[in-house]
């Protein structure tokens, strides 16, 4: 019963830390048709901010509220400079993210002398339950990342901000006659995308500790999650995200760790192939 | 898109031409560090280092070829070898074999230096060493702890095997924490020859091995390994997982009460660049079991020598630590000197032989010699104990002790 609880509690808190990875990765390719290659090394800028507010003396959680906003602002530059440019072609914008998430990836890898660097909790230790020990700080996660998922979906589904992303996604042209600036939009909504990755690497980085390739690890199951879940809408990729984070963390516990880790991929893609468009494609918000 | 931009004029081409056949006849990624006095009679000796300067492990490789730069510097400094000064070349092997083999060749065909000293994972040694032994007929130094079974002519070992990071520690971690044993492990060469080695000694001292498992290398949750460790009541877990997963694991170990309840974390590639991917609370009690921890300059003046020196020339993120092989180059290199000496030339059969028995007197952790016929290091061995983020020595070998290879 004891085991039975904590291996629920650590597939869930698991589940919860892909939800945040794929958050923004969702929320970019549903919103704006772009698969941003980048992706994880906005989680890793966040986890760097972080760990330099922590470096600084400055406390831990500090740093884990200014990443959000210093990756998004990082993010509206970025798409206004570069990522603006290859709306037209999509092919290409994968390629160019992918080129800034290189360097991205490398000026940091730099940064830290491509070490491994530890970031203390602001809320360290467990929480005993009887015989069992969760950790306190995964609490936390599970926590915070229902709260953004709900709050991600009220923003997008109650506001009349909601209402005009949705509405430039669907029909730009139309979107545009009715007032409504697009070019503005795909920018608000990038840095936002950015900024949940940055919330997710501030968040992550005392679970896995700093280093360079700390967002690539997360892009490829982030990447399927979000086509098991379907592009399109908000829901949907969150949707997959939580499958594949608990696949990946629940196979482990009844199979070798090796196989598990390919036989994730292999549901994933036998999945696809039947359903092509996805858990939830395009329903709802 | 206008198409004016993808037409390959003259122009364009010459340039990228003109640009790309610099780099090539430049080479990307190399150094070459020439003596300060050069010797009109004799041509300088050539030492070649090809290791990881950039890629996922360049912490470790640039603090291998700045050993390189000192121990070269300071031979320099004391008049060469042979009455010959020595120049230096550093390759990149970017932690990618292919691009290895490549930067190799450049070192031996085109540098056509005397010796190649590097490589770093068992992966990176097996790439390169048909390029420099068997097509480049040079003389192969490897620097790095490996899992033993190297035993090929020409190519010596001057980092820990598995021996002589098992036969004292292991029964150390019988007595100082129990005798059930987990192995969580990576799933790659070094951790299954480890293993076996590790589970002979575990057994032959009483301990028993209640599970031995393998795990994707870019792995970070590894809430059922813990909970099988906190389930079976294991005394000591024996890792050889590897960053990335090594902190997350530690850190769920740690969470799930495991030192709490007075359990042993061992990890023999533990040194002072690990020691900073947990927190101090989470790895206290670690042990490993290494030829060299910075804590021994406190009352061996050698290795206090040499720690000084190093972080004199080279402050700042790159360590001198076992685990990077920093210690293995700094041995490889005197033991070649010496060598080079006794055979009174370069060439590499005349070096081989006289390295074959060569032995310094001081080096990082004590002296150091070869054991003949096996071209493997004898060394002396420390085991560690991390307590509040720094390493004490609890227990040292008797003498050098035996790397039994080949």
């Amino acid at each position: 019963m004891a085991s039975a609880f904590a291996a629920a509690f650590e597939i869930l808190s698991f589940g919860a830390i892909i939800v945040l990875v794929v958050l923004g990765l969702g929320i970019i390719a549903s919103m704006m048709g772009i698969f941003n290659f980048a992706q994880g090394e906005f989680v890793l800028l966040g986890a760097y901010i972080t760990y330099l507010a922590h470096a600084r003396g400055l406390p831990v959680w500090a740093g884990m509220a200014a990443a959000p906003f210093l990756v998004g602002a990082l993010g509206f530059i970025l798409e206004a400079l570069i990522i603006r440019r290859f709306y037209a072609a999509p092919i290409v914008a994968m390629l160019g993210t992918y080129a800034l998430g290189l360097i991205i990836r490398e000026t940091v890898r730099g940064l830290i002398g491509g070490l491994y660097l530890s970031v203390p909790e602001p809320i360290g230790g467990s929480i005993d339950l009887g015989s069992v020990h969760v950790s306190a700080w995964r609490f936390v996660i599970i926590v915070i990342t229902a709260l953004v998922m709900v709050g991600c979906y009220l923003l997008l589904s109650r506001t009349s901000f909601g209402l005009r992303i949705r509405a430039t996604l669907e029909n730009p042209a139309l979107a545009r006659a009715s007032g409504i600036s697009t070019a503005a939009m795909y920018g608000t909504t990038f840095a936002f995308g950015a900024a949940l990755a940055g919330l997710a690497g501030a968040l992550l980085v005392p679970v896995f500790s700093l280093f360079a390739d700390l967002g690539i690890r997360f892009l490829i199951q982030g990447f399927v999650a979000v086509m098991v879940g379907g592009v399109g809408s908000f829901i949907g990729p969150v949707a997959g995200a939580a499958v594949i984070g608990t696949l990946s963390a629940a196979l482990p516990w009844v199979m070798a760790p090796v196989v598990a880790d390919i036989l994730v991929f292999v549901l994933a893609i036998v999945f696809i192939k039947f359903r092509p468009q996805g858990l939830l494609s395009g329903k709802g918000v | 898109m206008s198409n004016d931009h993808g037409h390959l004029n003259r122009r364009r081409f010459l340039g990228g031409f003109a640009f790309t056949s610099g780099a090539i006849a430049t080479g990307v990624g190399s150094w070459v560090l020439r003596p300060e006095w050069a010797n009109a009679a004799a041509a300088p000796i050539k030492v070649g280092i090809a290791t990881d300067l950039t890629g996922p492990i360049a912490y470790a490789g640039n603090a291998d070829a700045n050993v390189a730069k000192m121990v070269i510097k300071e031979l320099n400094d004391a008049g060469g070898l042979l009455g010959r000064p020595l120049e230096l070349f550093i390759e990149d092997t970017a932690s990618n074999e292919s691009v290895a083999v490549g930067n190799v060749r450049k070192l031996i065909q085109r540098d056509k230096v005397d010796l190649v000293l590097g490589g770093i994972t068992s992966s990176m040694r097996n790439a390169i060493k048909d390029p420099i032994v068997a097509r480049g007929k040079t003389l192969y130094i490897y620097p790095q702890l490996y899992e033993g079974k190297e035993c090929t002519p020409y190519l010596f070992c001057t980092g820990p095997t598995p021996a002589q990071q098992c036969d004292e520690f292991i029964p150390w971690l019988i007595k100082n924490g129990g005798k059930k044993f987990a192995l969580p492990s990576a799933n790659y060469v070094w951790p299954h020859t480890l293993n076996v080695y590790a589970r002979k000694v575990i057994e032959a001292n009483g301990g028993e091995v209640v599970f031995e498992e393998y795990y994707p290398l870019d792995q970070v949750d590894f809430s059922s390994t813990v909970n099988r460790i906190i389930s079976n009541k294991v005394d000591v877990v024996f890792n050889t997982v590897i960053p990335p997963g090594v902190g997350p694991f530690f850190k769920q170990l740690y969470e799930a009460g495991f030192l709490k309840g007075g359990g042993r974390l061992a990890c023999v590639y533990y040194d002072e660049n690990t020691l900073n991917i947990n927190q101090a609370n989470e790895i206290e009690g670690l042990a490993s079991c290494l030829d060299y921890f910075k804590t021994l300059t406190k009352d061996d003046p050698v290795s206090a020598k040499i720690q000084a020196a190093y972080e004199k020339d080279y402050p700042g993120n790159f360590l001198f630590a076992a685990g990077s092989a920093a210690t293995g180059t700094y041995r490889g290199l005197k033991l070649w000197a010496a060598a080079v000496k006794e055979a009174n030339s370069v060439e590499r059969e005349a070096v081989a032989a006289a390295l074959d028995h060569a032995k310094i007197a001081e080096g990082p952790g004590g002296p150091a010699e070869m054991v003949p016929g096996k071209r493997h290091c004898k060394m002396k061995m420390y085991t560690a104990v991390a307590k509040g983020g720094n390493y004490e020595i609890v227990g040292r070998s008797d003498g050098l002790v035996d790397p039994k290879e080949c």
